[in-house]
């Protein structure tokens, strides 16, 4: 599975407004564009999640997760802060790049775990690169992707 | 939506997440990522405060639905339960209170949360 193939231009934002981990997450959500009621239990989740261990992987990436209930396929939101944020990342660094995917809990778990494999794989190579910072346009991220995919 | 209903899908998915953790080859394949999955007992803490807030007559089918099948809440997904792969009545797959009423499936019992598309 490749990562750019469940990107959506207006499931990424590349300018987030958010200054707390609480707020990137809210901010994350809300491109989701789902129902009020939907939006918070998945916040809801996703905070449980974040209480059981940070999902920030090191070098200014966090891929928030979790399963729920509310949702019926896997989506995938992106965030860019261009200032960064404290998540609370194992290597103490800011987090400048977001990844955020929800899975439906039917369903087979090993396919969650390959598409969150390839998003944590895929995230760590695009946080590296340089150009990432440049990036203007929703789509100008997923050409990017695409590039580093080949 | 119901808010106990809503109270219901928070459980089921801390209890995805409780799961989650505590499968061995689950939490090995999340460390590879580097997602490291240490705290359980915050998430059983936040798992017992929710249920503190269900009412006595939901608590005790909660329990009832956990024990016997160890989850509590099944999405309905085009008509059909996925508790049990059941095709629910059509008079309450259409009804206008879906997700506001508190419906529990007629085969196997347990609650339903008609999923957005």
């Amino acid at each position: 599975m490749k990562l750019s193939e469940i990107l959506t231009p207006r499931r990424i934002a590349l300018d987030l407004k958010a200054r707390t981990k609480e707020e990137v997450l809210e901010e994350l959500v809300r491109l989701l564009k789902l129902s009020s009621p939907a939006r918070k239990a998945l916040l809801r989740t996703l905070t449980a999640r974040e209480e059981l261990g940070s999902t920030s992987v090191g070098g200014g990436v966090a891929i928030p997760h979790c399963r729920s209930l509310v949702v019926s396929k896997v989506l995938v939101a992106v965030g860019l802060s261009r200032r960064g944020i404290n998540f609370r990342s194992p290597d103490r660094k800011r987090v400048f790049l977001f990844f955020l995917i929800f899975a439906p809990l039917v369903g087979n778990p090993g396919e969650y775990l390959v598409v969150l494999g390839s998003v944590a794989q895929a995230a760590k190579v695009l946080a590296r690169d340089r150009r990432i910072k440049k990036v203007k346009t929703a789509r100008d991220f997923i050409k990017l992707v695409k590039e580093l995919e080949k | 939506m119901n808010p106990q209903l809503q109270l219901l899908i928070a459980l089921q998915d801390i209890l995805s997440l409780i799961r989650e953790a505590r499968d061995p080859s689950q939490k090995r394949a999340l460390g590879k990522m580097g997602f490291k999955l240490t705290n359980l007992e915050a998430l059983e803490q936040s798992r017992e405060d929710l249920e503190s807030q269900l009412s006595p007559a939901i608590r005790s089918q909660y329990a009832r639905a956990k024990k016997r099948y160890g989850r509590i809440v099944a999405p309905v997904i085009n008509g059909i339960c996925y508790g049990c792969f059941v095709k629910i009545p059509s008079a309450i797959d259409t009804a206008e209170d879906r997700n506001q009423t508190l419906y529990r499936c007629e085969n196997c019992g347990m609650f339903l949360f008609w999923v957005e598309k």
